[in-house]
């Protein structure tokens, strides 16, 4: 079937009805003898619509079609999580919670003079030699021959904690002005932003890198606001030592646990939640009753949570959405 | 049955843009066929107040701040006052929107709608559902078009991204393509270099035209392919990674790069070529491959989008948004080019009667003769469909409505629609007619010269 030009396409001259020829252009106007010819006979069925712009097609242009959106794809990417898995992954954040809450009572411990300085620069020492060790021990296992730098570490740590020594007097001085009020808001804020940026979700297990180095700073600013409270400079030394190892080295040994074996990961969960247990009763039997329902809320209620609410997911993808180049072997630029 | 159309967007000459020559295109044709069109946009730069372009369209630049890429940021009831003056001095009784970016649209069509005036709005791009920008965007979109008589797409997948992001109902959209003036992108093969192929590229360098295809794929051809040539225009913010692509590659003698093309200066640039490559990650209808094809080009595109519904499929080679397909899909091509497989010089009379802005503006004309007969709803029934947008959103929806139509009552009061003068109207076909007479005298006098 052809089709019928009310107008010329070319200069827009409105046809009379006898024209067949455009006279400003020689536009043939190819006129359908269908229907005036064959009015007895049944029509012609129609051809189907076709997703098409350049064929003239005999359907009104808001015609809807059977086939319209058939190219809709609703939740086409959704995970699927299980359960027991999501309790299991949640130990990242429990594992973080725990370590701040022990950090804070390791220096509520310092400032009521109940832990010498001695002992928490032993500890961390101690601490941090065995942390190293099996961190070496099992990285040199998954990649055997590769040595890590040891000497590099070893004095970029020796170098750090004499320059840490040097600083401690200026350290406990920088806001020793400041009322202990504004020092204990300022502590909580720093802490929620370094819960808030920390890394969880990346296995980096050599360097901290952005927005985890925002989270680590936040902490170590903590502990150098914090520290200002305490009385000797040995404190001020011990307490800095300590939030460096603890919030710096420490989360990557935590992630190195968590990409070794499940079970030595949940045996660091529950051994953090039993120390921060232990510290704070203590302290004040009411914040160790919050912290271990919030433990319960968040390594339990949450992941029903999370499971529950994705019935609520609707995500629309189609032909509209914009493409992802792939790109296979060109160098392309590299931003990072 | 002639009407009075109001063009309303943000985006017109002299900023350049499909959109732009969409509104002006449309507009000539529409008034070719006896209607009065208006454009409605804002100040650009020294362009302030009425400026009357070919066939007497009207241009009003209304002086607004303009925030991002030609773009006003939304004013409420700030546009009000001067959009109702504006509509009343004209005697308009159809309202066209263009362009969802355009906030002076979303304004002027919930405004027209205040007064009781018909609307229509056509959607020119595609948005996603998931990153924030469209978030708030669709909202926008559902807002405006919850009380709209008719919404017009320029192809069917953005009819369907529409329908999905504003709530339509599908008989309510229709889809009607853009449009090129073919006999402005005659091919030219004497301009082409007979001894290498060429294959040219022209778009914005942005991230949304693949421009990181791009560069991935250029070095690959060039070194499979020791007879090929490009040539790229445009310009934008991934130029700096195109120009590194060169320098790295060494490839300053087969890889052009023009910077920015001139509307005029695009058909020459593009009868250069005997290929046409198009790396859009996302389009709802790709005017450049049309252009393309018509001035004689074998297109080479990515399928996105709207993008397979434009051309017949011997003038499109598809590939997927991948390098490596891209890479195959162009060397077929430069294959066909080489066995001379196309030929693509009569791609043109094929599209000129495929993409005319007559066929356009006829099409046009019927979306405005179906809204013109509809019934207006009462006041409390467009509240209604606000109402349905949101549980919250929609109360708040109703409130704007709402004190828009109070504002409204006070303008009423304030400037009397008496005392508005209308304009007088401009004689189109008298100015036809002088032209034609003008044109005759001209064809005279040299011939009277030489008797």
């Amino acid at each position: 079937m052809s089709p019928v030009f009310n107008y010329c396409p070319r200069d827009g001259r409105h046809f009379r009805e006898d024209e067949l020829i455009c006279p400003l252009c020689d536009f043939q106007r190819t006129v359908d003898p269908g229907p005036s010819t064959q009015t007895g006979l049944p029509p012609k069925p129609r051809h189907p619509w076709r997703k098409l712009l350049y064929v003239k097609q005999e359907y009104p242009d808001n015609y809807v079609d059977d086939t319209f959106l058939e190219e809709l794809q609703k939740n086409a990417n959704v995970r699927h999580y299980e359960y027991w898995s999501v309790v299991l992954e949640s130990t990242v954040i429990s594992q973080h919670i725990s370590s701040i809450v022990i950090f804070v009572a390791v220096f509520i411990y310092l400032y009521l003079e109940d832990l010498s300085s001695h002992a928490l620069i032993t500890i961390g020492t101690v601490g941090t030699a065995i942390g190293y060790g099996f961190w070496d021990w099992s990285n040199s296992k998954s990649t055997p021959g590769s040595n890590f730098q040891r000497r590099k570490i070893f004095k970029g740590a020796g170098l750090f904690f004499l320059t840490l020594l040097g600083l401690t007097p200026i350290l406990k001085t920088l806001t020793e002005e400041t009322s202990k009020d504004t020092i204990w808001a300022l502590t909580v804020i720093l802490f929620l932003a370094n819960l808030a940026f920390h890394d969880y979700g990346s296995g980096n297990r050599r360097n901290i890198k952005y927005p985890g180095s925002l989270s680590t700073n936040a902490a170590i600013f903590a502990s150098v606001v914090l520290a200002s409270r305490l009385a000797t400079n040995l404190h001020v030394f011990g307490l800095m030592s300590f939030a460096v190892e603890w919030f710096a080295l420490f989360p990557m040994l935590r992630r190195q646990v968590k990409s070794i074996s499940n079970r030595g990961n949940l045996a660091l969960t529950v051994m953090l939640f039993l120390t921060a247990t232990t510290l704070f009763s203590q302290i004040s039997p009411a914040i160790v009753v919050i912290y271990i329902l919030g433990m319960i809320f968040l390594t339990f209620v949450c992941p029903f949570w999370l499971i529950w609410i994705q019935r609520y997911k609707n995500e629309i993808h189609g032909p509209w959405d914009e493409a992802r180049p792939k790109i296979q072997h060109g160098r392309s630029v590299d931003y990072n | 049955m002639p009407y009075n159309i109001c063009m309303v967007s943000d985006f017109f000459y002299p900023n350049a843009g499909g959109v732009e020559s969409h509104l002006y295109h449309l507009s000539q044709r529409l008034i070719q066929r006896g209607h009065k069109v208006i454009i409605i946009t804002h100040a650009y730069g020294s362009r302030t107040g009425v400026r009357c372009l070919t066939n007497g369209l009207k241009v009003y630049h209304v002086p607004m701040l303009v925030v991002f890429q030609a773009a006003t940021p939304p004013t409420l009831y700030g546009f009000f006052p001067i959009f109702r003056s504006i509509i009343l001095r004209e005697r308009i009784s159809i309202v066209h929107g263009h362009q969802a970016f355009s906030s002076m649209c979303h304004e002027a069509i919930i405004h027209a709608r205040t007064m009781g005036l018909k609307t229509c709005f056509t959607d020119h791009s595609l948005f996603g559902f998931s990153d924030p920008s469209s978030i708030v965007m669709n909202k926008f979109l559902k807002f405006t078009l919850s009380d709209i008589d008719h919404v017009v797409c320029v192809s069917h997948t953005s009819k369907e991204n529409t329908v999905l992001r504003a709530a339509l109902t599908p008989q309510n959209v229709s889809v009607i393509p853009n449009a090129v003036i073919a006999s402005r992108f005659k091919p030219d093969p004497s301009m082409q270099d007979p001894n290498v192929t060429t294959i040219v590229v022209i778009s914005r360098q942005t991230y949304r035209k693949g421009m990181d295809l791009l560069v991935a794929v250029v070095p690959r051809i060039c070194r499979k392919y020791s007879k090929v040539r490009f040539v790229i225009g445009g310009d934008g913010p991934k130029r700096i990674d195109l120009e590194q692509m060169r320098e790295k590659n060494l490839l300053h003698d087969r890889v052009e790069l023009l910077g920015s093309v001139k509307a005029h200066e695009v058909r020459n640039t593009l009868v250069r070529g005997q290929i046409f490559l198009n790396t859009s990650l996302t389009e709802a209808f790709c005017i450049g491959i049309v252009e393309a094809a018509c001035a004689g080009l074998l297109v080479v595109s990515t399928k996105v989008g709207g993008v397979p519904e434009v051309l017949p499929r011997h003038m499109i080679l598809f590939s997927k948004p991948e390098e490596d397909d891209l890479v195959e899909a162009l060397g077929r091509s430069i294959e066909m080019i080489h066995r001379k497989e196309v030929q693509p010089v009569k791609f043109n009379d094929e599209l000129k009667e495929m993409y005319s802005w007559v066929n356009v503006a006829e099409r046009t004309e019927k979306v405005y003769d179906a809204i013109s007969q509809t019934r207006d709803p009462p006041l409390i029934e467009r509240l209604r469909s606000y109402y349905g947008c949101g549980v919250f959103v929609g109360k708040l929806f109703c409130i704007m409505i709402a004190l828009d139509y109070l504002f409204w009552v006070y303008l009423e009061w304030i400037l009397p629609r008496d005392e508005i003068e209308e304009a007088p109207k401009f004689p189109y076909k008298k100015f036809k007619k002088m032209c034609q007479r003008a044109d005759k005298e001209d064809e005279l006098e040299p011939s009277m010269d030489s008797a």
